[in-house]
C-alpha cells in the first residue's frame, strides 16, 4: 500500500472533521441534516465534558454557557494532544478575555471561582 | 489461536467500582485504557484482579481508521495497561477520532472503500505490532454515512479480520443502530462475518428520539438489542458479552437484572 491512499483518505476525513467541528461546509454526498444532529452531538460532549471540569464557570455563566461555549468551540475546534483540562482552561480563558466574567471578587475562603 | 472463554461481564467505570465488586455473578470486566494508569491501578480493579476476574484493555484513542500512522506512544500505553492488567486481549474501534490536528472527540466512521480498507489493514497490522496479545476490531454506530461505499459494513470488517488475524468484538447495540440510523442489514453484517473470530460482544443502552437512534450507554438495554445478541447467539456461542453503561447509573439490583438478561439469551 504506498502513502497515496493515506493521503486520499487524509483529504476525505479532514473535508469532514471540519464540517463536523469548525462549521464549513459539508462535503458532497453527506446528508446534510445527518451532518447537523453529529456535529450538535460532539458539541455537546464536548461542553458535557467541560462544564464537569469547571462547575464554576457553570455557576457563574448560568444560562450564558451554553452559548458562549458553542461560539468558543466552534471558532477554536479541539487539536490533537490537548486535554480535556487544557481545552477547559483554553475556554476559561477566552471568557476572561473578552469580559463574560465577573470582575475578580475579593477572595473568600473556599471560593472556586476561578477566572 | 483460539478466543479465550469471558463469560458475562460489565464494563468497569470507578463510579459504580464498588457496585461491581458486589455483584452476584460477574465473569470478567472491560477497562478503558485511556483513564488507567499502568503503574497506578484503582485498587478496586486490583481487588478484582486478586479474585482472578479478568481484565480486558479497551482503547477509543488510537483512531486505527485514520489516515496517519499508529502513534506509538498511544499504542505503547495500551500495551502497557494490557500488561498491568494481565489482560488476555485488548480491543479498539473500526473508527477514526482525528483529521488535521484535530480531534473530534468521537468515533466517527470509516469510508467503507477498498483505499481506507488498505490503510486500516495497515495501521491495525502496525499496532498489532507492538501489542502483546491479541486485538480485537469494534464495529461502532454511526449517524453518518460517507458515499461511494464499496463494501457493506459486515465485508468491510470481516476483509479486515481477514487479512490481519485480529478478532472481532461484535458491537450488537451499534448494529441495531445502524440498523435503524443507516440501514445495515442485521443479517446479512452477522452472516459475512468470520465467527470463529469472536471474542465477545458489547452490549449497550440506548434510546430512539426523533427518528434517530441514539446508543447512549445511559438507558437501559432495549429488548431489540437483546434480540440482536439472539441472532448472533443463533450462529456461535460468544465466549464473553459485556454489558455497557456509561451514565446515569442505575441502582446494582437493575445493572445484576440487566446481566442476568443477557445470561438469558445466551444460555437460551
Amino acid at each position: 500500500m504506498n502513502d497515496e491512499a493515506r493521503y486520499r483518505l487524509a483529504a476525505a476525513q479532514t473535508a469532514l472533521v471540519r464540517a463536523l467541528l469548525a462549521g464549513d461546509a459539508a462535503p458532497a454526498g453527506f446528508d446534510p441534516e445527518r451532518l447537523r444532529i453529529e456535529a450538535s452531538a460532539l458539541l455537546a460532549k464536548r461542553r458535557r465534558i467541560v462544564e464537569r471540569i469547571r462547575p464554576d464557570l457553570t455557576d457563574v455563566l448560568d444560562t450564558r454557557f451554553t452559548e458562549l461555549f458553542d461560539t468558543w468551540a466552534t471558532a477554536n475546534p479541539r487539536h490533537d494532544g490537548i486535554s480535556a483540562q487544557a481545552d477547559a482552561h483554553q475556554f476559561a480563558g477566552w471568557l476572561a478575555v473578552h469580559g463574560h466574567l465577573p470582575r475578580r471578587r475579593r477572595w473568600r475562603r473556599g471560593s472556586r471561582v476561578i477566572p | 489461536m483460539t478466543p479465550p472463554a469471558l463469560g458475562v461481564g460489565i464494563g468497569w467505570r470507578p463510579e459504580i467500582d464498588l457496585t461491581i465488586e458486589r455483584l452476584p455473578e460477574l465473569d470478567f470486566v472491560e477497562v478503558l485504557a485511556e483513564n488507567v494508569r499502568p503503574d497506578r491501578l484503582p485498587e478496586s480493579l486490583r481487588a478484582l484482579r486478586d479474585r482472578a476476574v479478568p481484565v480486558v484493555a479497551h482503547a477509543v484513542s488510537l483512531s486505527l481508521g485514520g489516515a496517519d500512522r499508529p502513534d506509538a506512544t498511544r499504542v505503547g500505553h495500551l500495551a502497557a495497561v494490557a500488561q498491568a492488567l494481565d489482560a488476555p486481549l485488548v480491543s479498539e474501534h473500526v473508527a477514526f477520532t482525528r483529521a488535521d490536528g484535530l480531534d473530534s472527540g468521537h468515533l466517527l466512521p470509516v469510508p467503507r472503500t477498498r483505499d481506507a480498507l488498505d490503510v486500516l489493514v495497515a495501521n491495525v497490522r502496525e499496532a498489532q505490532d507492538q501489542l502483546p496479545v491479541p486485538l480485537a476490531m469494534e464495529n461502532i454506530a454511526a449517524l453518518l454515512h460517507w458515499p461511494g461505499a464499496e463494501l457493506s459494513e459486515g465485508q468491510f470488517l470481516a476483509e479486515l479480520a481477514d487479512r490481519t488475524g485480529c478478532w472481532l468484538l461484535v458491537d450488537v447495540a451499534n448494529l441495531h443502530a445502524n440498523s435503524r440510523n443507516v440501514g445495515t442489514g442485521i443479517d446479512a453484517f452477522l452472516d459475512a462475518l468470520p465467527l470463529e473470530r469472536l471474542a465477545y460482544v458489547h452490549v449497550a443502552g440506548g434510546v430512539e428520539r426523533d427518528g434517530v437512534y441514539h446508543d447512549t450507554h445511559a438507558h437501559a438495554v432495549p429488548p431489540q438489542v437483546l434480540d440482536v445478541l439472539a441472532d448472533l447467539c443463533r450462529r456461535v456461542r460468544p465466549p464473553g458479552v459485556l454489558l455497557e453503561r456509561d451514565d446515569h447509573y442505575p441502582a446494582p439490583a437493575e445493572l445484576a437484572a440487566e446481566l442476568t438478561a443477557i445470561r438469558t439469551v445466551l444460555n437460551g
